[in-house]
């Protein structure tokens, strides 16, 4: 192991900051450390420096203002899944997060680290694309916010800044009357990374039409896939079986799918048409809220 | 209340390894690290844990699990300064003071819910989690939280019957109080 190693514990957002741009790229950030361990000790990175922000204080909040749900970066995968505000707001959140791995990832692992990992087999990324939600991070320079589909750029790539970290989540709590779902579908084992992962929102006005519908796909290829021009093809037309299979297909047209262990890309096309399908389907069944 | 943040601040060591204060099963202790030691490593070799057992090192299999703050999480995935200040709970910190077993590490006996045994002391401290936290849990509940647990000689059945028979007799002692 590369020595030496300095350890950092602020305890403030500022003076993370600070560090980071002190240190440039030598300094990485530590959360839950459940990518950082596995990245450190294959010697997939060297950092001189960690900086651990597990003592800052106010990052580990979850509540519901101004009609949006707020989860700080802290706040660990775990505590998304069971609490009440996320499941009495955009249950579809707590569903997303209680779906991955296994309690003890969950127990460790932290909404920020999950979007600065920006990792393409991640299951709540899909989730925060599909839902619109924005997320707040602060540098150097100040603070910014940066929409969930701009915010994972690559492969482990994001829009942050090297002296950015995370400070939290926010997700606009979608109008009474939507369905959202999120789909993981596992190639392997159950509590394995997602093969692909739909999450589907649909709004359908009194009649049959759709008001809102939203799709994203996570897992099938570097960041989240959200098409607008497809979803926009729906709206106000009646959600038929016709219409579903319609923008599926766009979708699998669309989805420049990555080949893995968990599936090659062909089989990875065909997946997006079927559950991206059935999140549609089961969006607009879902229970109105 | 003693602020916990004010106990729990790392120093450097002459050597230049880091003193990391912590509680663990019950006691104040301080453990002695490098920044890049888990604290899987760390409870092993420093304290002579043994029951803290490595399988995957990544995560998978749940050999490793610990109690942080009473939540059961994989020591291999924490890196050993991130314990300062916190709770460390393993399966040796389950029996009595007098080594008496829990009614847990009973009901496994009693099911033999092992074959090796490797996989004990990781799915003992999940069950304990589980059982805190949901004590009217269904067997299908069960699987569940079990899930990330696993166990090469197969003993899942006898290992979710232990399970199954525990909350058993945790209600049944609940309702004779
Ligand atoms: C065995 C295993 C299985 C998994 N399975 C799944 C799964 O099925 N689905 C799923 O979605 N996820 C899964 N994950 C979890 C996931 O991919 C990441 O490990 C986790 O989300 C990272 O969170 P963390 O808080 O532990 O981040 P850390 O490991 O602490 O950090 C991850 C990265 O983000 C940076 N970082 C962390 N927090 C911030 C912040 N606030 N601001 C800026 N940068 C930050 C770090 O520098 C690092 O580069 C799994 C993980 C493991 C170990
Ligand atoms: S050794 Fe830690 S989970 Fe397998
Ligand atoms: S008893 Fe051998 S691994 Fe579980």
């Amino acid at each position: 192991m590369p020595e030496p190693l300095r350890l950092f514990q602020p305890t403030s957002i500022e003076e993370a900051v600070a560090v980071l741009a002190e240190l440039g790229d030598d300094a990485k950030v530590v959360a839950g450390a459940t990518a950082l361990t596995l990245l450190y000790r294959q010697r997939l990175i060297a950092p001189g420096a960690l900086v651990s922000i597990g003592r800052i204080p106010g990052l580990k909040t979850i509540e519901v203002v101004d009609g949006e749900l707020r989860l700080g970066a802290l706040v660990s995968h775990r505590e998304v899944e069971l609490s009440p505000v996320v499941r009495g707001s955009i249950p579809v959140v707590a569903d997303a997060f209680g779906k991955v791995a296994n309690v003890r990832v969950r127990n460790a692992a932290t909404v920020g680290g999950v979007m600065a990992e920006s990792d393409y087999a991640s299951d709540p990324p899909a989730v925060f694309v599909a839902l619109d939600a924005v997320v707040d991070v602060q540098g150097s320079n100040g603070k910014r916010s940066i929409p969930a589909s701009e915010f994972f750029v690559a492969f482990y790539e994001t829009a942050l800044e090297h002296d950015e970290i995370v400070i939290g989540v926010r997700v606009p709590v979608p109008p009474a009357g939507t369905g959202a779902v999120y789909h993981k579908f596992v190639t392997r084992s159950s509590e394995d990374r997602p093969c692909v992962g739909v999450a589907g929102v649909v709004r359908l006005h009194a009649d049959g039409t759709v008001a809102d519908l939203r799709v994203a796909v996570g897992a099938a290829a570097e960041t989240p896939q959200r098409f607008r021009d497809t979803e926009a093809l729906a709206i106000g037309k009646p959600l038929d079986a016709d219409l579903i299979a319609q923008v599926a297909d766009a979708y699998a047209d669309q989805v420049d799918t990555l080949d893995d262990m968990r599936g090659s890309a062909w089989y990875r096309t065909e997946m997006v048409r079927v559950w991206v399908r059935r999140a549609i389907e089961s969006a607009a069944a879902a229970p109105a809220r | 209340m003693t602020d916990r943040r004010a106990q729990g601040e790392v120093t450097a060591t002459e050597d230049g390894r880091l003193a990391i204060p912590a509680m663990l099963n019950g006691r104040q202790t301080t453990l002695v690290a490098r920044p890049w030691h888990t604290l899987l490593e760390t409870l092993r070799d420093q304290e002579g844990l043994y029951g803290v057992r490595e399988g995957c090192g990544v995560g998978m299999c749940g050999a490793c699990t610990v109690m942080l703050d009473g939540e059961p999480v994989s020591s291999c995935l924490v890196l050993a300064p991130q314990v300062a200040g916190r709770e460390i709970r393993t399966v040796e910190g389950l029996a009595a003071p007098d080594g008496t077993l829990s009614d847990l590490q009973q009901a496994f006996i009693d099911h033999t819910a092992f074959q090796c045994s490797y996989c004990t002391s990781g799915f003992l401290i999940t069950a304990e989690r589980l059982a805190e936290e949901h004590p009217d849990a269904s067997r299908e509940e069960i699987r569940h939280y079990l899930a990330g647990n696993l166990c090469r000689c197969g003993s899942y059945v006898k290992i979710l019957d232990a399970v199954a028979d525990l909350l058993e007799r945790r209600r049944a002692g609940r309702t004779a109080d």
